[in-house]
């Protein structure tokens, strides 16, 4: 396992908000659904400035869940889309123009987002396929996964802000209390 | 005096980003690692893996590693293939020096007699010739010929599937042959490539190297087509990843190529010289252990050196014949996957726009992980014998100026 400092020794977004509770997202199967839908989804078809064009299912309702969340938290990208998320997203999702901070990371991401969100409140959704290891039962901030076939708009994320809300006042100044949960 | 590295400014404000204190992370040892019980040398275990040419299995034993296991392979008096555990099961010497008989192995130690599903037929220095014999099993794994390969299945036995045909090699026309390579097609380098296999098969989800290393760098490996830079879409299939690159050729016609990873281990490149159509070759990319594989490749083709023909060339020289200067002055797919490392270091990747692929390959390994350890069947087991011929879509296909403009690939 690397050590917080290697991974992210090669890359380090600027934050953009100082104090704002971090919303951190996977892209495959969070907001891009792979297989088989079981929420209605609808077909895209994103492009890397050209470069390459992929046809992904994005749910119905995933465009409203980002901004719900974009309201409350600054968004992260945590993903092996890279830079290429919001590039790719932005107008099926309707992202500002300036790109939110990302993390290139694909799989055991946890270290590299704690490291980022240093004290901020933070919660990291995501496919659970991304954990190759199991999370520590103290993992820092609310861990969230999703079901791959529905996506964010699986979640309730009410329950989500409410959770990190909890996590941010039991950790002030100093508790280390968390949450994970499985979207059902 | 002074220069640019002693300014004011440069004072105050150190540059960073040097190597001091670099700490290196590591590899995704998950999906690298094929060895008994690694998650994806188990995801390995539940799928048949060509082992060796036919032609390479006779009378006289052979050791053979494959998936980190040392085995022993032969072929019986009456022609069966054979594939066991090397240590005897009564004292432990190998049966590498056994003497292969009409029905099985004898240990060159006490002579025990093993049929190539271990079964222990005689033990001539016990009363009767062994009165407990049925007792006891040399650990062995099935094994079957197809395509002029013997291939194995080294998973659990209520797991094992049905050994595919693919649709290139079924009903060859007349005057084509199938040809079987086992000298590394693809590596660009020796028969046993020596790192991590991984490396290797990500690679061919990786089609914006090719006019860079192939071309750019190294002179042009294969063909004046193959250099341009592709627009690329990647997809998942049932059973893998696959790439189709769009290269716009002189006078406004278009190159389709699709290039595919099939699960576990497949790799479907067509000819990189473009022969064209549907391909006529594919590639199994087969660890031998974590830092060592082979690839086995099986082709169509009416000349029987096609295969040999395909390996790149540096400057016109083959690869074993280029000198260290030429080795880095010309570098091929073998020195820029080697250089990765022996296992790369995974988690050190800057994955970006031209990764994508690699991205899903890994994403869908993981997957597969997930399966088998959740006992379910990863992607393209065939347990159904009606299924048993699997479809290849890879291929070069060459579109004239109007099936290009159709396609809205060209300008008109």
């Amino acid at each position: 396992m690397p050590s917080s400092g290697a991974l992210l020794a090669k890359y380090t977004p600027a934050a953009v908000t100082h104090g704002t509770p971090l919303a951190v997202l996977g892209v495959d199967g969070v907001v891009v659904l792979e297989g088989e839908a079981h929420v209605p989804a609808r077909l895209e078809h994103l492009s890397a400035r050209g470069k390459w064009v992929r046809d992904v299912q994005v749910p119905e309702g995933t465009r409203e869940a980002v901004a719900h969340l974009a309201q409350r938290y600054s968004i992260v990208w945590a993903s092996e889309w890279g830079p290429n998320a919001h590039l790719a997203l932005a107008g099926v999702l309707g992202l500002p123009a300036t790109p939110w901070p990302y993390l290139p990371v694909q799989f055991d991401k946890l270290a590299a987002i704690r490291q980022y969100a240093g004290g901020r409140p933070w919660v990291w959704i995501d496919d659970p396929v991304v954990d190759l290891h199991p999370l520590p039962d103290d993992p820092g901030g609310v861990v969230v996964r999703v079901d791959p076939s529905k996506g964010l708009v699986g979640l309730d994320l009410s329950e989500i802000d409410e959770a990190v809300l909890r996590t941010a006042a039991r950790r002030a100044p100093s508790h280390g209390a968390s949450t994970i949960r499985k979207s059902s | 005096m002074s220069d640019a590295t002693t300014t004011p400014a440069a004072e105050a404000v150190p540059d960073t980003g040097t190597a001091y204190g670099l700490a290196l992370g590591g590899p995704l040892n998950e999906l690298a690692q094929v060895g008994p019980g690694t998650p994806y040398g188990e995801v390995m275990r539940r799928y048949w893996h060509p082992i060796s040419k036919a032609e390479k299995v006779t009378t006289t034993p052979r050791r053979v590693k494959v998936l980190g296991e040392e085995l022993v392979l032969f072929r019986t008096g009456r022609g069966e293939p054979a594939l066991l555990h090397p240590r005897c099961i009564h004292r432990g010497a190998s049966l590498y020096y056994g003497g292969v008989e009409e029905d099985g192995i004898r240990c060159c130690y006490h002579g025990w007699v093993f049929d190539p599903k271990g079964h222990c037929l005689e033990q001539p220095c016990e009363p009767d010739l062994g009165q407990h014999r049925d007792k006891v099993r040399q650990p062995w794994y099935p094994v079957q010929e197809r395509y002029g390969l013997v291939w194995a299945y080294m998973g659990p036995p209520d797991k094992k599937p049905v050994l595919p045909r693919y649709d290139v090699f079924e009903n060859i026309p007349e005057g084509l042959h199938l040809i079987v390579n086992d000298a590394g097609v693809g590596g660009g380098g020796p028969e046993v490539l020596d790192f991590n296999w991984l490396q290797h098969w990500e690679n061919v989800m990786d089609p914006f190297h090719v006019p860079i290393l192939h071309a750019r760098f190294s002179g042009e490996q294969f063909t004046p087509e193959m250099a341009v830079i592709p627009e690329v879409t990647f997809e998942y299939t049932p059973v893998g990843v696959r790439s189709t690159q769009i290269r716009k050729l002189d006078g406004k016609r278009a190159l389709r190529r699709r290039t595919e990873v099939m699960f576990p281990n497949l790799r479907v490149v067509p000819s990189p010289r473009l022969t064209p159509g549907q391909t006529n070759l594919i590639g199994w990319v087969v660890p031998e252990d974590d830092t060592t594989f082979r690839i086995f490749t099986l082709a169509v083709h009416e000349d029987l050196d096609f295969l040999s023909k395909l390996r790149s060339t540096f400057g016109g020289k083959p690869w074993a014949e280029l000198s260290e200067e030429e080795h880095r002055r010309m570098p091929g797919d073998y020195e820029a996957q080697k250089s990765q490392g022996p296992i790369s270091l995974h988690s050190e990747d800057h994955l970006t726009t031209t990764d994508q692929g690699v991205a899903m390959l890994r994403r869908m390994m993981a997957k597969q992980i997930r399966a088998v350890a959740a006992g379910k069947d990863p992607v393209g087991v065939i347990r159904d014998p009606a299924d048993e011929v699997v479809t290849i879509t890879g291929g070069n296909f060459f579109l004239t100026h109007e099936e290009a403009l159709a396609e809205g690939l060209v300008d008109a």
